[in-house]
């Protein structure tokens, strides 16, 4: 991974490269929280005036785009120096938490209650699945972050 | 529900190591100057969130010189690549607080009857 050309790229375009693309990192990283954190309190039951329906469809693209941001930027940071992060105990709390957080995003959009929450209001019992659900994702999406910060302090 | 929040926290809070080997800043090095000479064994990086090279000290060991980030050693006139290995240097800055660890937090680098780079001139 250090040997790719992304790897050089990182490394040899300037002492400006990576400070930029940690910027980017860290964008990615707050476009993803800060949207997705609204939707899992709305789902675990904070601020129900606002329509579920209405908060879903605009806080998912800008939870994606951040996702996105923040997974490619991150694999240049990690490219610079790839074998210096080797042992890093934070690398592996973070990445199964990205990878579990990813698959309870998966898990939402298959339950039912989360395909019918457009067309119709939920039963109290697919709001408790959703709630449920909603939790695993903060718990995973905080784990992740406090875990990735940690990895510069080790 | 607001149970789940409360664990959310608590688990962040249980992952933040007691000690912290700082890895930026100043908190894990010791407040005491510290010179060590030796011979360059990697030259200038000027990769990552900091630039670093390492030299083999006259004590034998490998010592890894942390220097200021990229851009400011850089403009210290310390660029990539610099420094042959086997050129006599003296690294002044604050060694780690883990013993163990051959590692110097650098303020300023002396080549051996040359230059110096002080890649934090604001320090002394």
């Amino acid at each position: 991974m250090q040997a790719s050309a992304l790897g050089h790229f990182m490394r040899d375009s300037g002492p400006w490269t990576y400070a930029i693309v940690n910027l980017a990192h860290v964008l990615g990283i707050s476009t993803l929280f800060g949207s997705i954190l609204v939707l899992d309190l709305r789902l675990v039951g904070v601020g129900r005036r606002v329509p579920l329906a209405a908060l879903s469809s605009a806080v998912v693209p800008v939870a994606a785009t951040g996702f996105v941001i923040a997974a490619t930027t991150g694999v240049g940071l990690l490219a610079t120096k790839a074998t210096e992060y080797v042992g890093n105990p934070f690398l592996l709390v973070k990445f199964p938490a990205i990878a579990l957080g990813l698959i309870n995003a998966a898990a939402v959009r298959f339950t039912g209650a989360w395909r019918a929450h457009q067309l119709r209001d939920l039963t109290p019992a697919e709001e408790r699945r959703l709630a449920v659900l909603g939790g695993v994702s903060l718990l995973c999406w905080l784990t992740a972050i406090t875990a990735g910060r940690m990895i510069a302090y080790w | 529900m607001k149970k789940l929040l409360l664990i959310a926290v608590a688990a962040a809070a249980l992952m933040t190591p007691r000690i912290v080997s700082a890895h930026h800043g100043w908190g894990g090095y010791l407040d005491a100057e510290f010179e060590i000479s030796g011979t360059v064994t990697t030259p200038v990086s000027l990769a990552g969130p900091h630039a670093t090279m390492s030299i083999k000290g006259t004590d034998g060991h490998e010592w890894l010189l942390t220097l200021a980030p990229p851009p400011r050693t850089s403009a210290a006139g310390l660029k990539d690549g610099m420094l042959a290995v086997g050129t006599k240097v003296t690294a002044h800055g604050h060694r780690s607080r883990d013993n163990n660890r051959y590692e110097v937090k650098t303020e300023r680098v002396t080549v051996d009857g040359g230059k110096t780079y002080n890649v934090y001139p604001d320090r002394t």
